[in-house]
């Protein structure tokens, strides 16, 4: 199988050993694709080799991978991980996951410790859903709801949910080559996403991670509250926490200039 | 039609000048504040800043509750809100704007209200971003209908689904029907073979044939016959029709046939043969309460004083007495009368009688499914011993592949009047040595049984 | 083909069973049926009346000697009486006419 034309993989930034710093894997979340990294790509590739993908079902991937079985749990995301990374021949590389992908970066280190030697968890939460003595923000019935969202903006909107990104003079940066698959997917694949992100419990998980890891958070995030950002750092002894001055669930889009920086602080200081 | 400015007309002048001003005075401020959908404009971490009566009218919120205090968020459903984070913010700063999204705000009072949300981001000067600006439609009746709509995809994929599975279940059945039929076909011919040969042996010096008719769709007749060496020179035949119809006959069928094979090894004396199947009979089915019976004849074919002739000795138990063909062109029934059912009675007379073939012969043993078979217009008179005797000297001389064929051709002009088993076995002596054909074998024979 | 109908009267000697129809491998279960429901007592004769008896093989014989066989259990006679004249062709081919006691 082709793993790189599968999970659409794109590499970009210095080749060979002209880079200075370790690779640097950037991995999506539920919602979109690797767009989402478009405004804090250019600053990273200036000195490290980073790899972008989709995950099978997302973006631009090959959606006859895709298998309900298979991405029902964030294991078959994780395998999608260091599948690429077997592919690509990483070693020790810095896994950078936003928000659910968090979670997965920690599944796929632990089943391929020498392919990921660092985290970066974007707005990452092991649970969403409230649970006795945690709070995820989140009840059963409100992950129903964004089911129901997903459908009905999938009837009659789908057409909104798949623009066409014109060419914008202001911001040079987004280009004109962008996909009109940015955050667009099969309603049926998008719900078994969903699942496998909202109703997953990554807790325990979180408990055996011992590589360095960097927790960034929001001061305003609906999805990943700071009470969940506070969790996951208390849950790993290796990690620190930064709080960005921004607001949402996407600060490599609401404030790239901060995420990068506190990317790249944390990339020197791991070296 | 387009109005020429050098000719207004006064009247309408005057009315489209009220109109006007009427317009003008409407402020801008005004036409904000009442349009008929709703305003906001928020800062970019999702602040409202501003929002127009409209809106908080259908919200039901007051301006300074919402103004500087609340954010975009607050104002959707939980639903609402994860899609706005995974799927609507970030398209709206990768794109600077979005149209006609789906989603549901929460009013004041706890409700929802389905809206349609587009949203603008406007950019200062330097290209950075100042604030967002968004239009909510109502989209109640719309998502209404939507709602019923994808209701009704849900119940037609259902539906379809549903239909599929009957399908497959239906073909699966279909399938394991077809293949339990031809289990049951190959299991039916298989008992059939052994209830009556597939082919006769060739006898020296002696001409068969025979023709065997199921009428029941299984093929599992009530008529059976053999033919097989007693010794070197001896052989015995049979031919009878047991009571019943299916499986329960072949039963009986079975029973009766290999019982005459073995009693006739035992002791070919015709009448002592019948007499040994009557009481392997009546001990398993009429005694025990279960009256089951066949009609059989039941002989033996030797050389008579010299190769030429054969001495054929028969006995009959309830059955149709034999015809013979002669050489000469007669038919005469070997009567056997008397003979009862064999299995009725403990003690059953059978009847016996002794005949010799000249060459040229025939002798013809046949089921009652020929006498009885229904003729005439309204097939309600049966053909008859006195028809069958007409019929068998109308063809006399004729060997037995000849009265074989001739019969069957009479059999088929009985047509649905035919509706009872029927099975037909002749043995003759060819007419003389010189044009003595070996025994066709029934292989290849029109009227081989296992047609 | 004709349905088989059956109808019973009791007289002195017994009770007489008329039967009309087809006595076939379709219909004869039915005469069994409605024989072995008869009350005989011993020194009875029952008469079974074949005089609109339109055909009759060999599941109408059996059912026939099965009514033989179910008087003679119970110490009753039977006879048939008005038996047409090709059944009776066919009991003498088949030795019957000397198994039944048949009457005119």
């Amino acid at each position: 199988m082709d793993i790189r034309r599968r999970n659409n993989v794109t590499l970009t930034g210095p080749e060979g050993g002209e880079g200075d710093g370790p690779v640097v894997v950037l991995a999506h979340g539920f919602g979109c694709d690797q767009n989402m990294w478009r405004l804090i790509l250019p600053a990273l590739a200036r000195h490290h080799r980073v790899v972008l993908f989709d995950y099978v079902g997302s973006g631009a991937s090959d959606l006859s991978a895709w298998s309900e079985q298979r991405y029902s749990s964030l294991e078959g995301y994780a395998q999608d991980v260091v599948e690429v990374c077997d592919e690509l021949g990483l070693e020790q590389a810095v896994f950078v996951g936003h928000s659910v992908s968090a979670m997965v970066g920690v599944l796929a280190a632990q089943s391929a410790p020498e392919r990921i030697g660092s985290l970066v968890m974007v707005a990452p939460s092991p649970r969403y859903i409230d649970d006795e003595g945690y709070r995820g923000g989140f009840s059963e019935q409100d992950i129903e709801e964004l089911m129901a969202s997903l459908d009905a903006n999938y009837l009659g909107w789908s057409a909104a949910m798949a623009p066409v990104i014109m060419g914008n003079p202001d911001r040079p940066e987004l280009g004109q080559e962008l996909t009109n698959s940015f955050c667009a997917t099969d309603p049926d694949i998008a719900r078994v996403f969903a699942g496998a992100t909202f109703l997953s419990d990554s807790r325990e998980s979180l408990k055996s991670v011992n590589l360095p890891t960097l927790v960034l958070e929001c001061t305003q995030d609906v999805i990943a509250p700071r009470e969940v950002g506070a969790y996951v750092h208390a849950a790993i002894p290796t990690s620190r926490l930064v709080t960005l001055d921004a607001t949402g669930h996407c600060p490599q889009l609401s404030a790239p200039e901060a995420t990068v920086q506190a990317i790249l602080a944390f990339l020197q200081e791991a070296r | 039609m387009c109005r020429t400015a050098e000719e207004p007309e006064p009247d309408a002048d005057r009315g489209t000048d009220a109109a006007f001003s009427a317009l003008l005075e409407d402020s801008a401020e005004d036409l904000y504040e009442q349009a008929p959908c709703g305003y906001l404009s928020t800062l970019m971490d999702g602040t409202i800043a501003k929002a127009n009566a409209t809106l908080l009218g259908w919200l039901g919120l007051e301006r300074q509750a919402v103004v500087g205090r609340m954010r975009f968020t607050d104002l959707l459903t939980v639903g609402g809100k994860l899609y706005h984070e995974t799927h609507f913010a970030p398209l709206l700063r990768m794109q600077g704007e979005l149209g006609g999204i789906a989603l549901e705000m929460r009013t004041g009072s706890g409700d929802r209200l389905p809206v349609l949300v587009s949203s603008v981001v406007k950019y200062g000067s330097g290209g950075e971003p100042l604030l967002i600006r968004t239009t909510v439609f109502d989209a109640s009746d719309r998502r209404a209908y939507e709602a019923q709509l994808l209701r009704r995809r849900q119940e037609a994929e259902q539906a379809r689904a549903e239909a599929e599975r009957q399908r497959e279940r239906a073909e699966d059945a279909l399938r394991q029907a077809e293949s339990d039929r031809a289990r049951l076909t190959e299991a039916l011919a298989a008992l059939q073979q052994s209830l009556v040969p597939t082919s006769l042996p060739a006898v020296p010096d002696l001409e068969s044939a025979v023709y065997y008719h199921t009428a029941s769709p299984d093929r599992l007749g009530g008529d059976f016959y053999d033919l097989f060496p007693l010794d070197e020179d001896r052989w015995a035949f049979f031919l009878g029709d047991v009571c019943g119809k299916g499986p329960a006959a072949a039963s009986l069928t079975s029973l009766t046939r290999y019982t005459l094979r073995a009693a006739a090894l035992h002791d070919p004396e015709p009448a002592t043969t019948l007499a040994t199947l009557n009481t392997v009979l009546h001990e398993q089915y009429t005694a025990a309460g279960d009256p089951r019976y066949c009609t059989a004849v039941f002989g033996t074919i030797e050389p008579g004083h010299d190769r030429q002739h054969r001495t054929v000795r028969l006995a009959s138990g309830g059955h149709p007495p034999a015809l013979v063909l002669r050489a000469d062109g007669r038919a005469e029934f070997l009567a056997t009368p008397g003979g009862l059912l064999v299995g009725i009675l403990p003690d059953a007379p059978f009847t016996t009688a002794q005949t010799t073939l000249a060459p040229g012969d025939t002798l013809l043993l046949y089921t009652d499914g020929l006498t009885e078979a229904r003729t005439g217009p309204t097939r309600t008179s049966l053909f008859g011993d006195d028809a069958l005797h007409a019929f068998a000297t109308d063809h006399a001389p004729a060997g037995p592949q000849e009265v074989i064929t001739a019969l069957t051709g009479l059999l088929k002009s009985f047509g649905d009047g035919l509706d009872d088993d029927t099975a037909l076995l002749a043995l003759g002596v060819p007419a003389t040595r010189a044009t003595t054909a070996p025994t066709t074998p029934p292989a290849t024979n029109p009227t081989n049984p296992a047609r | 083909m004709s349905p088989l109908n059956t109808s019973c009267h009791d007289t002195a000697a017994g009770p007489v069973l008329r039967v009309t129809g087809d006595l076939d491998y379709e219909h004869a279960p039915a005469l069994r049926r409605r024989v072995e429901e008869l009350i005989l007592v011993p020194g009875q004769c029952l008469v079974i009346d074949l005089s609109g008896l339109d055909f009759c093989d060999s599941s109408g014989i059996t059912a026939l000697l099965a009514a033989l066989r179910h008087a003679q259990a119970k110490g009753a006679d039977l006879a048939l009486a008005a038996v047409p004249a090709n059944i009776l062709r066919i009991f003498s081919v088949v030795g019957l006419d000397r198994v039944f006691t048949l009457q005119a």
